[in-house]
């Protein structure tokens, strides 16, 4: 998921001087999970902005419902047509996906030319949990994975190095760069050891290739999924987290 | 990999002398003139000197064309340091014709620290490639007159490559495979990171075992406490012994500047004697002297090895 953090309040309101009708979006994805974009997150945001004198449409996405995905929020847009052909800006508290794809859904299929701010900084795909996440994937396009025993030295490693460990490891194997976090490439030695792989850890990769990752990268699939259908359909299989194991950290 | 020699670095080497290199370090200045000076001071005693590319992540002048300079204004042949930190892959082959088209003969290939711990942190760090791959290229360059991408190099430069080690490393099984990896892809010739203790040194040794390419152990003798105390605090993976430190310490407190600079040879002298009787030792082929701005402590170091 991307994990998500509010943008300081003065930021926020400088992007919206001078703009007097202001509809706030949440997201119901990643950022309800991170609390930056869920109900709670938009009710505190319209109040901070109310008390600032503006006039505030809220857009609350449900859990599930994720800003990015048009399938599933072009709807909650419709709704609030009204809403948003008044309003002065439409602030998203949602990952910087959230605000481009649902400004091109505005402009391009709802006709409305307005000006769109972000409330949130996107961290990065980030896994773990309950409560510590950790960015251990980039999407690169090209997955190093089956050569470094599953730790990705792209992301994993504070240089991205295919061929670590570099010279500056600590004296307790935690990165040259921020001693909270091991290094990875002394992980994935660790690890290759255990495999009983270490053969591969001295053979050279060769350099990552990040033709790749041409940005913007584009993407598609045959048809788009039903959302509701697909839920309701797994229905049964939700049951599983009943017998959710209590994780601690 | 060819036997051809290049330079007056790798003859020495293959010959079996006992060689010492030493350091220089371009400055954040629109010339090279300090370390030309100390180039002239080093001349003789040295066989080749390393020429710093950004160390620590401090962008200074570049170290290619400081190598050139030096090289042109002194004689004294450059180990001309290439970092990936600051250069894609690109502009990493660009340097290295550049490098031989200026006559360059050595270059050690690094990862260099990460620019986060430098003068300009907010810069994108680049490590398109890594010192593993940064070797093989250049051996490719040089051995196959071809790039990564297999393109053709008319008339490919004629140079060394060499690698560095971290014989302190905590976890010294997953760093000694990596220097056994560089050795793979062709690293010719190996330096050190500095090294204190005795013991460090023998360990690293041991795990390294025989390997055909000549070792260059790095030491640092520090011409002031505060380049000691800079070198413990900021480079990363070195820890400066700590009564080494208060010895170089207790030297600021002597006022005549005569007397300081003696006492400061004498702390480095008696430190580093023990350490370079024991290196005679050990399988090294030469030793490192990274004594920046230091060049008249080389001498008597060498003395020790004689
Ligand atoms: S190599 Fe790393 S960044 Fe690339 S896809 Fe795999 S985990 Fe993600
Ligand atoms: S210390 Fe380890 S994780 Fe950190 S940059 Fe070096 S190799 Fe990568």
């Amino acid at each position: 998921m991307i994990a998500q953090e509010q943008k300081p309040m003065e930021e926020i309101l400088g992007y919206l001087e001078g703009k007097q009708k202001i509809v706030v979006m949440g997201c119901g994805g990643c950022a309800t999970f991170y609390y930056t974009g869920d109900k709670k997150a938009v009710n505190e945001m319209a109040e901070k902005l109310t008390k600032e004198g503006k006039a505030v449409t809220k857009i609350i996405l449900p859990l599930g419902i994720s800003a990015c995905e048009i399938d599933m929020s072009a709807a909650f847009l419709e709704k609030n047509r009204k809403a948003i052909e008044n309003c002065d800006a439409v602030l998203m508290q949602s990952c910087g996906d959230g605000v481009q794809v649902v400004n091109e859904y505005i402009e391009n299929k709802m006709g409305l030319v307005k000006a769109i701010y972000p409330a949130n900084d996107a961290l990065g795909l980030v896994g773990g949990g309950p409560t510590k996440f950790k960015e251990t994937c980039q999407s690169c396009g090209m997955c190093e994975l089956g050569k470094t025993a599953g730790i990705c030295p792209l992301t994993s490693c504070g240089k991205g190095l295919m061929n670590g460990p570099c010279g500056g490891v600590r004296a307790d194997n935690k990165c040259e760069i921020d001693p909270d976090k091991d290094c990875a490439w002394v992980k994935i030695y660790e690890r290759m050891e255990k495999l009983g792989e270490l053969d591969k850890f001295i053979e050279m990769r060769d350099p990552h290739e990040w033709s790749k990752m041409k940005r913007p990268r584009l993407f598609e699939i045959e048809k788009p999924l039903s959302p509701v259908r697909a839920m309701l359909g797994s229905l049964p299989a939700y049951l599983t987290l009943l017998r959710k194991p209590k994780l601690e950290e | 990999m060819g036997d051809e020699v290049y330079s007056d670095l790798m003859r020495d080497l293959k010959e079996g002398k006992y060689v010492f290199t030493g350091e220089l370090e371009p400055e954040k200045a629109g010339d090279v003139h300090e370390p030309i000076e100390m180039a002239r001071d080093l001349k003789g005693l040295v066989v080749a000197c390393n020429v710093t590319d950004n160390p620590q992540s401090f962008a200074y002048v570049n170290s290619m064309a400081a190598s050139y300079l030096i090289q042109k204004e002194t004689g004294m042949e450059c180990i001309y340091q290439l970092r990936c930190a600051d250069r894609n892959r690109m502009a990493l082959l660009s340097d290295v014709l550049g490098a031989g088209a200026l006559g360059l003969k050595n270059i050690l290939a690094l990862t260099g620290d990460h620019v986060s711990l430098g003068d300009t942190p907010d810069a994108k760090p680049v490590y398109d490639l890594d010192s593993t791959t940064l070797i093989a290229m250049i051996r490719k360059v040089v051995d196959e007159g071809k790039d990564l991408g297999g393109n053709e190099i008319h008339n490919p430069p004629k140079l060394h490559v060499g690698g560095a080690a971290a014989p302190g490393a905590a976890n010294l099984k997953a760093e000694v495979a990596k220097v056994k990896r560089k050795i793979k892809v062709g690293a010719e010739f190996i330096q050190t990171q500095v090294v204190y203790y005795t013991d460090v040194l023998d360990r690293f040794f041991k795990e390294l075992g025989k390997v055909d390419v000549p070792v260059l152990v790095g030491i640092f003798p520090a011409r002031t406490f505060g380049q000691a105390d800079f070198f413990d605090k900021y480079v990363a993976g070195v820890d400066v012994p700590p009564d080494y430190l208060e010895n170089m310490k207790k030297t600021k407190e002597i006022k005549d500047k005569e007397k300081r600079k003696e006492e400061v040879d004498r702390v480095n002298v008696e430190f580093f004697t023990e350490f370079l009787e024991h290196l005679k030792g050990t399988p090294a082929a030469g030793c490192h002297m990274m004594a920046v701005g230091y060049p008249r402590i080389i001498a008597p170091l060498k003395k020790v090895m004689e």
